[in-house]
C-alpha cells in the first residue's frame, strides 16, 4: 500500500510532545527519588525489624510485583475516591509507579544486603553498633555499589513504564502521541518519533546514572565495584 | 560436552524456527496480512470471498454499539452488523478487537478490511477513509452528576471534563468547550465513563446511548445528560481505493435499509426506533 510519509505534520506538533517528555522525565526521576527512599527504608525493616513488620513489608513487596502495573493505577486512580481520596492523574501517576518501583527495588536492594560479608556486620555488633547504625555505616553503600546495575536498569524500566499512565490521563508522552496520532491519523510518523524521544531519554538517563555511579562509589574509592573497568 | 551443546542448539534453532513460522502463518487473534492489496488493484472483496473470511473492527468497550457479553463474548448493535454483513457475503467473520484510537489505524494497517465500530462520519475521517452510506445514527452529549451545574458550553468552563480519544466528542467538545475548562483524555470509552462515576471529572462526553448505560449500572452516582453536543450518522468504512468493497457495502446498506434489517438490530440494542437515514 502506497503511504506518503508526513513528518512535517509531527514536526508541527513538536511543541506538545516535548511537553509530554518532560513530564515523561519528571515522573521517572520524581518516581525514582520517593520510590528509592521508601524501599531503603522498607529493605532495612525486612531484615531488621521485627517479625510482623517483616511479614507486612513482604508481603506489599510480592502484592506490588505479581499484580499489573495498570490495574495498580486504576485501583489509585478509580477506586481510591469511592474511599473518599481523591486525586489529580498526575499525581496518581506519580504515587502509582513510587509503589511500583518502591516494590521492585526492595527486592533488588534486600540481594545487595544479603551480599555485604557476614564478618563486618558481627563486627559491627561486637563493636556495639546498633541495628540502625549497622546499617547506615556498613551496609548500605556496599549494598547500594553491589545492586546498582540492576536499579539502573530497573529505572530505565520505570521511565519506560511510564507510557502506562496513559491510561488514567496523565499527559506525558505516549498520551500525547496518542491524542495526535488519533486526530491527525499519521500513526507511523508520531509512533516513530516517540519511540525515538524514549530512546534518547532512556540512553541520556543511563549516561547519568553511570556519571552518579562514578561520582558516588569509584572517585576516590580504594575497594571496585560492580561496574568498575 | 560437544556433542550435546551441537544437539541442544540444533533444538533450540528447530524449536524457534518452528514458533516464527507459526506466529507468522497463523495467530488466534488478526495479525496484517502479508501487505494490503495496493489500492485499484480490485482486490480486497475478491479476496475477502477467495478466503471466505472477513475481519472487521470490534469496539467492545462502547455500549450499546460494542459489548462484551456475560460469557465475554463480542456482542452489541455494530457487532450483530458485522455478523449480518458476513452472512449475507456468505464468508465467515473474524473480529478484530480494538479501543477508540485504533478504529482506523486498524484498518489503514490491514489488520481487518471493514470498520464497523460506530464510526461517525466528519471531515477529517473522510480524508483517510472511504465512508460507506451510513447504517445509524447517535448523538453525543455531556452527561455528569445531577448536582454539577452545566446547562451549555459556557458551563464547562473551569470545569474537568473527560473525553475518549480519537471519537465524535473529542473532535467536536473542546472546539465548542470555552478557555478554562480542563479537558481530560482517555483511551476508551470504559475508562471515561469509570472517570465520571468516581468523580475524577466533573462532567464527561460520549454518545447518548452510552451515557443512559452509565446511568442505569450506577444510579447512586446521580447521572443526567446536560445538553446535547452534536448529532452524526455513522457508517462502516473501508480502506482508500477499495472500491468495490465500498460498493458491495453500498449495495448491501441499500438492501437492508429497504427490509427492515438494520432497523431491527438498531432497535434491538439501543431501544430507539432508527431514523431516516440518508445516502451517502
Amino acid at each position: 500500500m502506497k503511504y506518503v510519509f508526513q513528518f512535517g505534520i509531527v514536526r508541527d506538533h513538536l511543541p506538545e510532545l516535548l511537553n509530554g517528555a518532560w513530564l515523561t522525565l519528571r515522573l521517572s526521576f520524581g518516581a525514582f527519588a520517593l520510590g528509592f527512599v521508601l524501599a531503603v527504608v522498607l529493605a532495612f525493616l525486612r531484615g531488621s525489624g521485627p517479625r510482623p513488620v517483616r511479614l507486612a513489608v513482604g508481603g506489599y513487596v510480592e502484592l506490588v510485583r505479581n499484580t499489573p502495573f495498570l490495574v495498580q493505577l486504576f485501583i489509585i486512580y478509580f477506586s481510591l475516591p469511592e474511599l473518599g481520596i481523591r486525586m489529580e492523574a498526575t499525581t496518581a501517576a506519580l504515587i502509582g509507579m513510587s509503589l511500583n518501583f518502591a516494590g521492585y527495588a526492595t527486592e533488588i536492594l534486600r540481594s545487595g544486603i544479603d551480599a555485604v560479608p557476614k564478618p563486618q556486620i558481627e563486627a559491627g555488633h561486637s563493636l556495639g553498633f546498633s541495628r540502625l547504625e549497622i546499617f547506615r555505616h556498613i551496609i548500605v553503600f556496599q549494598a547500594l555499589r553491589t545492586v546498582y546495575p540492576a536499579l539502573a536498569s530497573q529505572f530505565v524500566l520505570l521511565m519506560l513504564g511510564s507510557s502506562i499512565v496513559a491510561a488514567i490521563s496523565a499527559e506525558e508522552l505516549t498520551a500525547v502521541t496518542n491524542t495526535l496520532q488519533s486526530t491527525t491519523f499519521r500513526a507511523f510518523e508520531f509512533y516513530f518519533v516517540a519511540t525515538g524521544m524514549y530512546l534518547v531519554m532512556a540512553l541520556g538517563a543511563r549516561a547519568v546514572l553511570h556519571a552518579i555511579y562514578w561520582v558516588v562509589f569509584e572517585r576516590g574509592q580504594p575497594a571496585r565495584g560492580a561496574w568498575a573497568r | 560436552m560437544k556433542r550435546r551443546d551441537m544437539l541442544i542448539g540444533a533444538v533450540s534453532g528447530a524449536a524457534g524456527v518452528a514458533a516464527l513460522t507459526a506466529a507468522t502463518t497463523h495467530s488466534a487473534f488478526a495479525q496484517a496480512p502479508a501487505g494490503a492489496p495496493a489500492p485499484g488493484a480490485g482486490g480486497t472483496l475478491d479476496r475477502i470471498i477467495k478466503d471466505k473470511k472477513i475481519r472487521v473492527t470490534a469496539e467492545v468497550t462502547s455500549p450499546p454499539f460494542g459489548i462484551l457479553d456475560k460469557d465475554n463474548q463480542p456482542d452489541g448493535s455494530e457487532i450483530a452488523t458485522s455478523r449480518q454483513l458476513a452472512k449475507d457475503l456468505g464468508v465467515e467473520l473474524e473480529l478484530v478487537q480494538v479501543t477508540a484510537p485504533q478504529r482506523i489505524p486498524a484498518l489503514l494497517a490491514g489488520r481487518a478490511d471493514v470498520a464497523i465500530s460506530s464510526l461517525s462520519i466528519t471531515f477529517d475521517r473522510a480524508k483517510t477513509v472511504m465512508f460507506a452510506p451510513p447504517h445509524g445514527a447517535l448523538s453525543i452529549v455531556i452527561a455528569g452528576a445531577k448536582n454539577k451545574q452545566i446547562r451549555n458550553a459556557a458551563d464547562l468552563g473551569g470545569k474537568k471534563i473527560g473525553l475518549t480519544r480519537a471519537t465524535l466528542e473529542e473532535a467536536t467538545v473542546p472546539k465548542m468547550a470555552p478557555q478554562g475548562t480542563n479537558i481530560v483524555m482517555f483511551d476508551d470509552i470504559a475508562a471515561t465513563m469509570q472517570a465520571m462515576v468516581s468523580g475524577q471529572v466533573d462532567a464527561a462526553g460520549m454518545s447518548a446511548f452510552a451515557a443512559k448505560s452509565v446511568a442505569d449500572r450506577n444510579p447512586k452516582a446521580n447521572l443526567e445528560n446536560k445538553f446535547t453536543v452534536t448529532t452524526a450518522y455513522y457508517a462502516a468504512a473501508v480502506r482508500p481505493g477499495d472500491f468495490d468493497l465500498l460498493q458491495f457495502l453500498r449495495t448491501w446498506v441499500f438492501l437492508n435499509k429497504n427490509n427492515g434489517v438494520l432497523a431491527g438490530i438498531y432497535k434491538k440494542y439501543t431501544e430507539v426506533a432508527l431514523v431516516d437515514l440518508p445516502v451517502l
